[in-house]
């Protein structure tokens, strides 16, 4: 970044900030002497920048609209509108820091003690809480922009991470064969080596080698966020995301600096000392003034070298350790100490420091105070994949005892710091992965791999446990900056009773903040130990769940966002030049009425109408046993339905239920074509093929042809007139009588033709290929022209199926609903071999019916709305399900749900009816033509 | 200040006259209404901690707006129960019942919805059909009049709905059978049931063996596997529930909305945060992981009906199980098989919203013997005589 030195600005609250080109925000505000960059969720105490990786939320500000964005990762834009948040007025004098004075009259959970009493006065407390809580605000103008997409990746090895583990592993993978997908979440490759450059020899050999081989693909600035089921990784790279799906995956993610626990460790100016080197190496800022750096470990004194280079005066080194091995270069140096607190009020202004017994004290004036005092591996992947990790006390951390199947891991994030060790642990994880997709391709053992783990140099010899918590009984010692909890706030929890760790974390709300736990787990786990008289081991830690950074909701839901499904039949172009109104019928668009109801109705009941029913569901079923699988599927027989013939049926589950209707055609002795309603068809596709995976040994070949077909319904009077100049087949009723199925050639087209009648009239459901509907439509109509035939649309159908009481599944029947008492009792064939249902409604008709769909003639001429109730002495009896105006009777008729007792013929129910009730008659007969002689002519 | 205990740990004894399996809601509940009723020499054994399962994963909404008959009686009482829960208990469990909606996107939503309503209102229950002016009003952060590919048409709107702090009624019922005399015993696992002439003698577990001969299974996940120690089969299938949180955000939506046309549901807690679920799995599993096409759906439905969150961001996500029965109702009550033997199970996606009428009802079954009439529709035998109680329609997507 440091090719181009141009430099731009950007606004922050509302003031312009310098910054170099390829900075990040955080970086330039640094730079600037902005220390204070947000305001803390609880107290609204300064924060400022602390990791500079993403990971802990002191740097949260709304960056050009977004809420809750990490500018320390984020890279300063010219024009970029800034914005800090949760403080009023301002983050720099924020007044609501008066909380900070209160805090011992809010300790943990004490909102779980207050507020309730009386029982009006919570109402009160919480219009005044949801003033203030939360972190970013809504975006409400601009928060919907943005492009978002998805990709769909495979390989045989991902590997996650590009530091050194992982640049060895995915090479020793490649080398060995297999393909690889490195998934690292900095813009450039080399891990924590970028900005700590003098722990090991340059990589950019390494980097290269991995960059240009042909067998790995690098994908940056993208972080692995979830590790789901069957190794399908979720990634994040900006605004897309990508599903991964990897043989083999290693995990190579290292690990994150964390923080000491000590009395006012959240002031601006405390800072990980990875953050300080990032600062320093990727943002070339500086640290003016003096610095005092608290470590464990070599890092400590590499960062106070670097920043003595940079021209900060180090005044001390505070080592944990009694006797390390690392020389300070002239740099005073306290040995066994540690920091007590920190002071300053809106920056650091010293330091107290004392041996780790915590006497005598001593304060140093400084600026700056540096952490370095270990590591929590970043292995929330290997948990979220079912690997067992166990606290290893060697380590001071997390280590896998058992990896899931087909995952490895390498480097710091099993432990090895040291770089020599990392490097061959990638090597030695990389050849694992290939070996295991490919046996004979290299030889894995690898002794001098296999004892780095035992032999490697630990980082701090014989620290005491949790030492990175400081011995004092201060109270603002921060644990979880996301939540403002503090040691006091655990150990007053775990004295309360939650002394697990989970119900530990559910009522001090530690871990559940932004950073989800990634600054604070380390050391709520080792006070909990701690306050319980445990270890770390049996302590154990709160779940890992995805996803494991942040992640947009746009970015999940992709484009979908600005495109959804929209499902249209070969006719509707011409529907919608006929000025039809459509409607939404699940995602297919649908004519509702072309003129009027009552002149569509008029055109079926006196000549011929036409409606689209492309959407029903259609499935063919070819193979010897069909007619077995038919038998089992459906309450009613099958194994006599004739070549050239179509029956109704229903289909239930288990239980007896309702669940959807059409007709089965028989086109073939061994070739069925069948008809689902358009709601279920694709629920009755699964159906089919449970079904069918459970008996392997039958002979069904099973295909959809929902989307093959085009369907239309011609029915009324005049529709054998109409079909007869259309085609050449015998449509006479002897040769083509009621329920017959035939394929025939209509307007030049093989279609299939079904002779039945959802509507009462004489008619036909032809089913033609797709590419031909518009054709057949239209010539059906031209056909028709001298019979004044007119299309219909589904507003009509209804009252005209309503009038014959034909039910609609799913609308005349519920999730209780059997066909005995939906009127259908005839279909239930108790007497064949078993048949899903078959003992539930052998059961029901033993018990005799409760409840019973009928069809009413209401006494005024009103129409109720659908779902209106039907009373029995002012008690819940039944509800409608359908009613409208039917012209046949000249009034308002309908379906309903009553009680048993109520439906016979003739009986008397009462409907209520915006607040009154209205009595209605029971009738058993359909309203239009119950003989059925129309249907049949 | 001394920090007072809110359940003390005790010594397991080798015999109770009451033992609850299941440290959830309902068998905490279950216990603090029985010591409230005089019955003290209680155990509740948990083989985790308390609220491990259902009771810490749910989405914390109440609500009563139910279908039938007999559940909107029922889920009445544990509103009714839940609003006075905090003083009964002493301790803040923040119900806030800002309302509750139901949206509908197309006209047999519409119809389900005003059958629910009209139910509702014959009940007694404060439920109506609203449009989508007056749901503009009430929601105005929410897509109701801008492009939609399914616009909203209607709602069903539930003013006392809302959502608790679900955590805090387990602790608060656990402090409650604490003070009242009860024995909260955590990590502690039955192993076994021991049954003698069609009564059960005791209860083993991993920390030993307990006489007893009142037994009161109050799992989820597990209801099977406890009701087979005792050799009886019930009809359930469980299935994981999925949800997910986000970074806490000002405070803009005071309602529940859910729509089961989309598939989801969402809320906002006094935290700040967005709390989003879905329908149940398809697929039966005990599976605690979440999957990645979860998240995608919810996030694609949620943009719906919330275009301007398309930056807000997913903190994370869980799962929780849910023992499901063919109806989509409870199964309450004891079994004529085997005497001293209960369940409170089957709770499905609407277990937690029950947990003080269900805790109630049952104390005053074990202390009385009598079946209270409200928990009657719930037995067991319902399903050998099909009497079946069908809230599978309501209670689809909206627990």
């Amino acid at each position: 970044m440091a090719e181009d030195h141009g430099s731009i600005e950007f606004e922050f609250d509302g003031h312009r900030v310098r910054a170099e080109s390829g900075q990040t925000v955080a970086g330039a505000l640094h730079a600037a002497g902005e220390h204070i960059i947000s305001r803390s969720f609880k107290y609204h105490r300064p924060r400022g920048l602390l990791c500079m990786s993403g990971r802990c939320p002191n740097c949260i500000c709304t960056v050009d609209g977004t809420p809750n964005v990490r500018i320390c990762t984020q890279a300063a834009k010219p024009g970029m509108v800034v914005k800090s948040q949760n403080a009023w007025p301002s983050v720099k004098f924020d007044l609501l820091r008066i909380f900070d004075k209160l805090h011992r009259f809010m300790p943990v959970g004490f909102y779980y003690k207050r507020m309730y009493k009386p029982r009006w006065m919570w109402p009160v407390w919480e219009k005044i809480i949801r003033r203030i809580a939360g972190l970013g605000t809504i975006n409400r103008e601009h928060g919907a922009e943005g492009v978002y997409d998805k990709q769909n990746l495979f390989t045989d090895v991902a590997v996650i991470g590009g530091g050194l583990a992982g640049l060895n592993a995915a090479l020793a993978a490649a080398d060995a064969g297999v393909t690889v997908t490195l998934i690292d979440e900095q813009p450039a490759l080399g891990g924590h080596l970028r900005h700590d450059p003098e722990l090991v020899e340059p990589i950019s050999d390494l980097i290269r080698r991995v960059s240009e081989h042909p067998a790995i693909t690098v994908i940056s600035s993208a972080g692995v966020f979830g590790c789901y089921e069957g190794n399908y990784l979720g990634i994040q790279q900006g605004q897309r995301m990508i599903r991964l799906r990897a043989a083999q995956v290693i995990v190579a993610t290292g690990c994150w600096e964390r923080p000491l626990i000590f009395e006012n460790n959240d002031l601006p100016g405390v800072m990980l000392a990875s953050g300080v080197q990032r600062l320093l190496h990727l943002d070339h800022c500086q640290f003016p003034g003096e610095a005092v750096v608290v470590t464990d470990n070599a890092q400590g004194y590499r960062v106070a070298k670097q920043l003595k280079a940079a021209g900060t005066r180090v005044s001390a080194i505070i080592d944990v350790r009694d006797n390390p091995s690392e020389t300070a270069d002239g740099i005073r140096t306290f040995r066994g100490h540690t920091i007590i607190s920190a002071s300053g009020s809106r920056h650091v202004n010293g330091a107290v420091i004392a041996p780790l017994a915590g006497h005598p004290r001593q304060s140093i004036s400084c600026r700056w105070i540096v952490q370095a005092v270990g590591f929590t591996p970043a292995n929330s992947l290997l948990y979220q994949n079912g690997c067992k990790l166990r606290y290893d006390e060697s380590l001071d951390q997390a280590a896998v005892i058992q990896h899931a199947p087909a995952m490895h891991s390498a480097g710091t994030v099993n432990g090895l710091h040291d770089p020599r060790d990392a490097a061959s642990d990638g090597q030695r994880a990389g050849l694992a992965a290939a070996e295991a997709l490919c046996s004979p391709c290299l030889s894995v053992s690898n002794p001098s791999v296999e004892t780095a783990l035992e032999t490697q140099s630990h980082r701090g010899e014989t620290a005491p446990m949790c030492h990175y918590v400081s011995p004092s009984d201060a109270k603002k010692k921060f644990v979880c900056l996301c939540e403002d909890v503090t040691e006091k706030d655990i150990c007053d929890a775990i004295d309360e009773g939650y002394s697990n760790i989970e119900t530990l974390k559910r009522y001090s709300t530690v871990s559940m903040g932004p950073c989800q736990g990634k600054m604070c787990q380390s050391a709520s786990i080792a006070i909990c130990a701690r306050h319980n008289g445990q270890s770390i081991a049996e302590t154990g830690v709160t779940t890992a769940r995805p996803p494991e950074q942040p992640l947009p909701l746009g970015v999940l839901a992709g484009r979908t966002l600005h495109f959804s499904l929209i499902r249209r039949t070969p006719m509707h172009a011409w529907h919608e030049q006929a000025g039809a109104k459509m409607g939404d019928a699940g995602n297919w668009k649908r004519p509702q009425v072309y003129s009027s109801v009552p002149q569509e109705y008029e055109a079926v009941r006196q000549r011929a109408g036409l409606i689209d029913v492309s959407t029903l569901g259609k499935i063919e079923l070819r193979g010897a046993d069909v007619v077995q699988f038919l038998e089992f599927i459906y309450p009613n027989r099958f194994a006599n339905l004739k070549l050239g013939r179509v029956r109704y049926g229903v289909i239930c589950d288990d239980a007896g239920i309702l669940l959807d209707d059409g007709t089965i055609a028989r086109l073939g002795d061994d070739r069925f074509f069948l008809t689902t309603t358009t709601g279920n068809a694709d629920a009755i596709d699964s159906w089919f093929r449970w079904w069918l995976a459970a008996r392997p040994e039958w002979d069904v070949r099973m295909t959809n042809v929902s989307a093959s077909y085009a369907a239309m319904n011609l029915a009324g009077p005049r529709s054998r007139e109409v079909l007869k100049k259309l085609t050449d087949a015998d449509l006479s009723s002897d040769a083509m009588p009621y329920l017959a199925a035939s394929e025939c050639t209509i307007a030049g087209v093989s279609v299939i033709v079904l002779r039945i009648g959802f509507v009462g009239e004489l008619g036909y459901e032809i089913h033609v290929p797709s590419q031909f509907g518009l054709h057949v439509w239209e010539a059906i109509l031209e056909a028709g022209r001298e019979f004044s035939i007119a299309p219909f649309g589904l507003e009509a159908q209804r009252v005209l199926r309503l009038e014959k009481k034909h039910l609609l599944p799913g609308i005349d029947t519920d999730a209780l609903s059997n066909p005995l008492e939906a009127d259908l009792p005839w279909i239930v064939k108790l007497d064949k071999a078993d048949f899903i249902g078959k003992e539930s409604l052998a059961r029901a008709q033993q018990r005799g019916d409760r409840n019973k769909l009928i069809g009413f003639r209401l006494s005024e001429p009103v129409v109720p709305d659908l779902a209106s109730l039907v009373l029995c002495d002012g008690k819940l009896g039944g509800r409608i399900t359908s009613c409208g105006y039917s012209p046949a009777v000249g009034g308002t008729i309908g379906l309903a749900w009553v009680p048993a007792n109520l439906a016979g013929n003739g009986q008397t129910i009462q409907i209520q009816v915006n607040g009154r009730t209205i009595p209605a008659v029971v009738q058993d007969e359909p309203f239009y033509d119950p003989s059925g002689a129309k249907l049949k002519s | 200040m001394v920090a007072q205990r809110m359940w003390q740990e005790h010594e397991l004894k080798d015999q109770y006259d009451v033992v609850i399996i299941g440290g959830g809601v309902h068998g905490l509940a279950t216990a603090y209404y029985l010591t409230q009723m005089g019955v003290r020499n209680i155990a509740v054994l948990e083989a985790k901690y308390v609220g491990f399962g259902g009771s810490g994963r749910n989405t914390a909404i109440v609500r009563s707006n139910y279908r039938t008959p007999e559940g909107i009686a029922f889920y009445d009482l544990s509103v009714k129960l839940y609003e006075q829960l905090a003083a009964d208990l002493e301790f803040n469990v923040m119900f806030s019942q800002h309302g509750h909606l139901t949206l509908a996107h197309n006209e047999r939503g519409v119809t389900g919805l005003t059958e629910r309503a009209n139910t509702n209102q014959l009940m007694g229950v404060n439920s109506r059909i609203i449009f989508p002016e007056e749901i503009q009003r009430i929601v105005p952060d929410l897509n109701v009049f801008g492009h939609s590919r399914f616009p909203i048409q209607a709602a069903l709107y539930h003013p006392p709905g809302g959502i608790i702090r679900h955590d805090a009624v387990v602790w608060a019922f656990a402090r409650g059978v604490d003070r009242g005399g009860g024995h909260v015993h955590q990590k502690t696992e039955v192993t076994g049931i021991e049954v003698q002439n069609g009564q059960v003698e005791a209860v083993v577990t991993n920390r030993g063996r307990i006489k007893t001969k009142t037994v009161l299974n109050a799992t989820a996940g597990y209801a099977g596997l406890i009701s087979r120690m005792v050799g009886l089969e019930i009809p359930i299938e469980t299935h994981p529930l999925q949800a997910a949180v986000t970074e806490p955000l000002k405070p803009f939506l005071n309602s529940v909305i859910v729509s089961s046309t989309l598939h989801v549901y969402v809320s906002q807690t006094d935290r700040g945060e967005l709390v989003l679920g879905a329908e149940v799995d398809d697929h039966a599993s005990y599976s605690l992981r979440g999957t990645l096409s979860f998240l995608e759906g919810a996030a694609t439905h949620l943009l719906e009906l919330f275009p301007h969150l398309a930056n807000v961001k997913i903190l994370r996500q869980w799962a929780g199980l849910c023992d499901m029965t063919p109806d989509y109702s409870p199964i309450m009550g004891g079994t004529p098989d085997v005497k001293g033997f209960l369940m409170t199970v089957g709770w499905g996606t609407y277990g937690f919203k029950a947990g003080p009428a269900s805790g109630y009802l049952m104390a005053e079954l074990i202390a009385s013997g009598k079946t209270p009439p409200k928990l009657e529709p719930f037995g067991l035998t319902r399903f050998y005589e099909d009497r079946l109680v069908g809230e599978k329609a309501a209670a689809s997507v909206s627990h």
